[in-house]
């Protein structure tokens, strides 16, 4: 019994050599086997214990196990079907034990237990087990295994028991004399005493429960109370033996059966603040868990019971509901000790892709099934076990297709990112971020309805009954592709809540690719996942359109195409077009498109063949007005105090004269806020919205806190107003009257352009009459190229000298405005 | 530009120049200014130490001081990158001014400031619009950047695909690390000058998702600037503009002294001989011949960049065994900074390239527009009929000195390049003006005095 149940206990990560900091447990020699990790043992148990401490530096070559796809069969046998094996023969015993005595509850690690015994057990699994699960060819993926009428699937988190030899390592030696040894083990605190120091001294372990002699003068100073509330340093839930480091947290990636029979996962380590290169920092919560990269193979036994591992979001909302309940929000690499926030699209799905660097050790023995020509590079240059000790192995480029960039992340998690924005002006400019689109566009309403049922008919039908291609135009900052993105997402949503067909979404931008052309490499790659270049690609497109019947392709899913900034495709013979408008109109193509563009007549400038099928259905999104602008900002400030409502409507006629730009509208009203902000900083008024206290008083003081009609002018005069004036009125003496008789020579010839020759003449002829000293005209030429050069005059280059043509490039009022009543040169007012 | 004079005659040229400036400006005519009480300086050693310092600090090298106005443009800088960086937002700005007034030497102090207030949490791209002129050498430059920064392997053969998806990867990876990445766009116009703005719309687009956390600063000279930009860019761009002004020339003034003072308690320098020094520039600048050389400095251009070049050949020139500065140091930057470079080349040129020059005017005076050498040639043998001078000389000679003033560029060639006709036949114009050719004529000390009877002769003034 005790053989088996350590036998159990022995699937546990493996034991390192204790050392004083959990942060720095390194390899070190194995105490067990004496044996140095790299080298590749048979025993299976060797090579899957594995600590979340450890960097993984070195992996022994496994299988990378297969990607669940359609085809696995999730099995659905429980440990009493493998008992039944075991009984026939195909298993170890030691399985079928396992299955029986497997509780969450009760601990299989005996307390009682001899340290020594340790070593004699292990050499006995030796002979026990003879398969290597490296060579094994019958693995079965399964998608969830139930174990004891639990059932754990991948992606749930789970805790992870640790073994015993690290459960031991913090109290190693005897409680009384402190040598190490044969120690019996206090069922409260799990600290170790030598029989011969207990006291009264004991002759061999004690059977029940033994008290070491602390717990039992605890226990009965606290007579009268039960067991159960025994002080703190006796950790009793899980979640506080987590937090202890006494217990692990894993999310499960992969499940499989091994040719055995044993069930082994492959689990994704979580760690808590203390483990990290810079520990616990003040603003880390108490339940908080970085995830790491860090993955590992352990069998399922292992496994105590089920956690709750959530993203912020769902912290929040979660009402603490059940003990277990963590938070992780960062990711924690331990190899470069660096943080990485978890997108959202990450938290729900697989963090496949990092792979720490080390993993590209591993000799890919099966690969996807469409392998690209970058998986046979990887190959060729990877480095063979056992030489994979440097740090960093150069292999692949970052910014090639497929580049590691695993490396870049933030080496402690800085506390202004875990604040909430807490004044009002803070949530104001948070709110009117351009990055902050809400859920639903106002003031779109009609387009979106319109765009969501061309897109809606086209994946339900299938045939397109509203046509096949969408063109949208609109001026730029009208909310187009936001409208756009609106409506994929609801379709999204619908789709995972199974309403909708599956369907496909490709996303071009006319100035992201190189050139025209190309968009039929990216096209062709979406589809297919296939990179050619754009002729073999064109190609390989046609046919695939022109095909009447879907016989060879994998899945006839309704591809929509949305093409951003469609104007930049022309080309000489607009081929690009005429195939990206022309696809959709064959039969059982399944190609819908979307083209946005700035002009409301594309089509019609382009060839009359693509105009007949790009032009037929159109949604034209007109620029805002000033009501629909001060309706957008409004939703947007919703519940958030920091505007008169006045300035926002000044700030949206404003802006609604000029454009009709949404994303102006909304850069003035930051900038309002952020000069409101300023103000009220140095502003010595008392309770002039500082914080959250003083809102009493603070009501009465309502125009300082708010952003008022002065802010948003001053933003405006920021934003819009032509800064050459000032210029001017702050230039040289000799610039002004050279500006001067630029303008005396507009008014006398009548034409804009001049020579140098004429205005230098005119500049002599004006200092001679006033008393200015001449200057020559070397001197004259410089002046008159740094005018150019911040073109406040249009000018050719100085070389010419004087047959350099110029021209004053605004208008000569503006030039009277600024220099009319100039006191540097009083005298300049009657020349103009 | 001109051409290869022997040096002595540069030297006497630049005395003859000096005194003759003297006497045109109103730069007076003294001697230097030294009061008898101030020590004599006898260690050069001193001295030289001072100068270094003096240039060190001129050249930009060390903390340099700022007007007024450029503190407050850097307070607003400085703000608007903490705001990015703290609260994690989008930003685009325009630093615009005139060159030389402090764009550049603003935005790298407050760099070096924010690095040193939150580090590890910025990133830095720099990119300047006369180096990399086209969308995709940029593009490059911002990935060997963004991986030299953070140590990863950059690959020269990434196509320009590949680099604008690893810079969406990036941006991304660096947003989800907390760090912000600043864009430095020198020469803001030169990028907005791109056929189709690539790089421009692709940066501020990123800027517009949620995934990424950028700042990108524009520093141009161009006062119009954001009108160069296309309407798609101009819509994603956030119309922040931090505008430089040139100082006037009161605070400007009130600055140079200490920029040339001396710290009187530094290591290196002597606390006697910086006393000294200091008290001597005080009362240098208080002299009326300084002002006045100031003030026509300060009247070409008030940019301080050019006033720290003026102070930098001021402290150039000090003499090192007297060990303080003088009024001929001053004269002597002044005289530098303000050369005649037409007139040196007319004085340098030859009788027969005169003669030339004079021909080619009168036939502009002659309403003839457009001219070439074989009509100068004739124009120039028509005088010598008139009046038969020994300065004849044969048609290839001439075209030799034709050839000479094209290449000092007196003349040029009318439509901007050399056809295949040959160089005879090609039209031509004159790049000097009739007054600079008369106090060229004037000034030269081998122009015949017939030379000048003619050409004023037939000059209608």
């Amino acid at each position: 019994m005790e053989a088996s149940g350590v036998h159990a206990g022995a699937c546990l990560p493996q034991a390192l050599p204790a050392s004083a900091s959990p942060k720095k447990r390194s390899w070190g020699s194995d105490a067990l086997a004496g044996e140095s990790v790299p080298d590749v043992t048979p025993s299976p148990l060797k090579t899957c214990r594995r600590s979340p401490r450890t960097p993984d530096i070195a992996h022994p070559p496994r299988l990378r196990p297969r990607k669940l796809g359609f085809d696995d069969v999730p099995d659905n046998s429980t440990i009493q079907e493998l008992q039944e094996k075991a009984e026939q023969g195909q298993l170890s015993p030691g399985a079928a034990q396992k299955g029986t005595e497997k509780t969450p509850k009760k601990l299989p690690l005996p307390k009682k237990k001899e340290l020594n015994a340790r070593t004699s057990n292990l050499s006995n699994k030796n002979g026990i087990r003879t398969l290597n699960p490296v060579k094994t060819p019958r693995k079965t993926f399964l998608d969830y295994v139930v174990v004891d009428r639990i059932k754990f699937q991948t992606g749930d988190d789970v805790y992870i028991r640790r073994t015993e030899e690290d459960v031991d390592e913090e109290a190693e030696g005897c409680l009384v004399c402190g040598k190490s040894g044969k120690l019996v083990e206090c069922d409260n605190c799990s600290r170790g005493v030598h029989l011969k120091c207990t006291d009264p001294p004991l002759k061999k372990v004690p059977k029940g429960e033994w008290l070491c002699s602390l717990c039992v003068a605890v226990a009965k100073s606290q007579s009268g109370k039960s067991r159960v509330n025994v002080p703190n340093d006796t950790l009793k839930t899980a979640r506080e033996l987590l937090l202890a480091s006494k217990l692990w947290a894993a999310r499960i990636e992969r499940i499989w059966r091994e040719a055995d029979g044993m069930l082994w996962f492959q689990g994704r380590w979580y760690v808590i603040p203390e483990e990290t290169a810079v520990g616990r920092q003040p603003h880390n919560l108490r339940r908080e868990l970085f995830r790491t990269n860090h993955l590992d193979n352990n069998e399922v036994a292992s496994i105590l019971r089920k956690c709750n591992v959530m993203g912020p979001t769902e912290f929040r909302n979660s009402g603490r509901d059940g003990d277990d309940v963590f938070l992780c929000e960062y990711a924690y690499d331990p190899q470069f000790e660096t943080f990485k926030r978890i997108s959202d699209d990450d938290e729900n799905g697989q963090a496949s892709s990092d792979e720490p660097e080390d993993s590209q050790t591993e000799i890919e023995e099966d690969h996807e099934s469409d392998s690209d020509s970058h998986d046979d590079n990887k190959r060729s240059s990877q480095k063979l076990l056992g030489s994979s000790k440097k740090s960093s192995p150069p292999t692949r480029a970052a910014n090639v297709r497929g580049g590691h960039l695993s490396k870049v992340g933030a080496k402690v998690i800085p506390a202004t990112a875990r604040r909430k924005p807490a004044t009002a002006f803070e949530r104001a400019k948070a709110a009117l971020r351009l990055t902050a689109t809400p859920e639903s566009l106002p003031c779109r309403e009609r387009e979106m309805g319109e765009i969501s049922a061309f897109v809606t008919d086209a994946v339900v039908a299938g045939n397109g009954t509203l046509g096949h291609c969408l063109y949208i135009s609109g001026v730029p900052g009208t909310g187009k592709t936001a409208t756009v993105m609106e409506v994929m997402q609801k379709l999204k949503k619908s789709y995972e809540e199974k309403n909708l067909q599956p369907y496909r979404f490709v996303e071009i931008n006319g100035l992201r690719l190189t050139y025209p052309e190309h968009l039929y490499t990216v096209l062709h790659e979406a589809l297919t996942g296939h990179h050619v270049g754009w002729k073999k690609a064109l190609q390989l497109l046609d046919e695939r359109f022109s095909n009447p019947k879907p016989s060879r392709r994998v899945d006839a899913r309704p591809c929509i195409l949305f093409i951003d900034e469609l104007d930049l495709l022309v080309t000489r013979n607009q081929s690009v077009l005429y195939n990206v408008f022309d696809w959709p109109t064959r039969p059982h193509s399944w190609l819908f498109v979307i083209g946005i563009a700035n002009t409301i007549d594309l089509p019609e400038r382009l060839l009359p063949r693509i105009a007949s099928r790009m032009g037929l259905q159109r949604v034209s999104f007109s620029p805002y007005s000033h009501e629909q602008l001060q309706r957008i900002i409004s939703t947007r400030l919703e519940a958030i105090d920091a505007f008169e409502s006045q300035a926002v409507e000044f700030a949206s006629r404003k802006v609604a004269a000029v454009s009709g730009d949404a994303r102006r509208a909304l850069e003035l009203c930051r900038r309002a806020v952020e000069i409101a902000e300023a103000r009220c900083a140095n502003d010595p008024k008392p309770g002039s919205g500082k914080s959250k206290g003083c809102r009493v008083k603070a009501k009465s003081n309502d125009k300082g806190n708010l952003a008022g009609m002065k802010d948003v002018e001053e933003a405006i005069k920021e934003m819009f107003q032509a800064p050459h004036i000032k210029i001017m009125g702050r230039c040289t003496k000799l610039a002004k009257i050279f500006l001067v008789s630029m303008v005396y020579e507009q008014h006398k010839s009548g034409m804009m352009e001049t020579t140098f020759e004429k205005v230098a003449a005119i500049f002599t002829y004006l200092c001679q009459n006033n008393n200015e000293s001449p200057v020559d005209w070397d001197t004259l030429l410089s002046i008159g190229c740094s005018l150019g050069a911040c073109r406040l005059i249009l000018c050719e280059a100085g070389c010419r000298h004087r047959i350099q043509k110029l021209q004053l490039n605004f208008p000569t009022d503006d030039v009277s405005f600024a220099l009319k009543e100039d006191p540097e040169v009083p005298w300049i007012g009657k020349y103009l | 530009m001109e051409g290869s004079s022997p040096t002595r005659r540069r030297r006497k040229a630049v005395a003859e120049e000096e005194n003759q400036i003297a006497s045109s400006t109103d730069i007076p005519k003294e001697t230097d200014i030294v009061p008898s009480k101030r020590p004599r300086n006898n260690d050069p050693a001193l001295a030289r130490r001072a100068i270094s310092l003096l240039r060190s600090r001129l050249c930009g090298h060390s903390q340099p001081l700022l007007l007024p106005e450029a503190q407050e443009n850097e307070r607003k800088i400085f703000e608007l990158l903490s705001e990015t960086i703290r609260n994690a937002s989008n930003n685009s700005i325009l630093l615009l001014g005139p060159r030389g007034c402090g764009k550049s030497l603003v935005l790298n102090k407050v760099m070096v400031e924010i690095q040193h207030e939150y580090p590890e949490r910025l990133s830095v791209i720099r990119l300047s619009g006369l180096l990399h002129t086209d969308d995709y050498s940029a593009l490059r430059e911002i990935a060997k950047q963004l991986c030299v920064e953070h140590q990863l392997v950059f690959s020269k053969a990434a196509s320009f695909d590949d680099n604008s998806q690893f810079l969406t990867t990036m941006l991304r990876e660096c947003a989800l690390s907390h760090k912000s990445v600043v864009f430095i766009l020198d020469d803001f116009d030169l990028f907005a000058q791109m056929s189709k703005q690539k790089l421009l719309y692709n940066l501020l687009n990123i800027m517009q998702s949620r995934e990424a956390q950028a700042l990108v600063i524009g520093v141009s000279c161009r006062l119009d600037a954001d009108q160069l930009l296309e309407k798609r860019v101009r819509s994603r761009f956030s119309h922040r503009k931090i505008l430089f002004n040139p100082p006037s020339a009161d605070d400007l003034q009130k600055l140079l002294p200490q920029l040339l003072s001396l710290p009187v308690d530094s290591s290196t320098i002597d606390t006697n001989y910086a006393e000294a020094f200091n008290a001597s520039i005080q009362d240098m600048f208080k002299s009326k011949d300084v002002k006045n050389i100031l003030l026509s400095i300060t009247k070409v251009d008030l940019s301080p960049r050019h006033m720290l070049n003026f102070l930098f050949l001021v402290v150039c020139a000090m003499d090192w065994k007297y060990g303080f500065l003088s009024l001929s140091n001053f004269k002597q930057a002044c005289v530098a900074l303000r050369r005649q470079t037409k007139l040196e080349s007319m004085r340098d040129a030859s009788v027969l390239e005169l003669y030339l020059l004079v021909s080619m005017k009168r036939l502009e005076g002659k309403e003839r527009e457009t001219y070439n050498f074989i009509t100068v040639f004739k124009e120039y043998k028509s005088l010598h009929d008139s009046h038969s001078t020994c300065d004849l000389y044969p048609q290839e000679v001439c075209q030799r000195a034709f050839e000479n003033l094209l290449d000092r560029q007196l003349i040029m060639i009318a439509d901007g390049r050399r056809s295949s006709i040959g160089i005879e036949f090609c039209p031509v114009k004159l790049l000097v003006s009739s007054y600079e050719i008369e106090e060229g004529l004037k000034s030269s000390p081998v122009c015949p005095a017939i030379l000048l009877q003619w050409f004023a002769h037939e000059e209608f003034k």
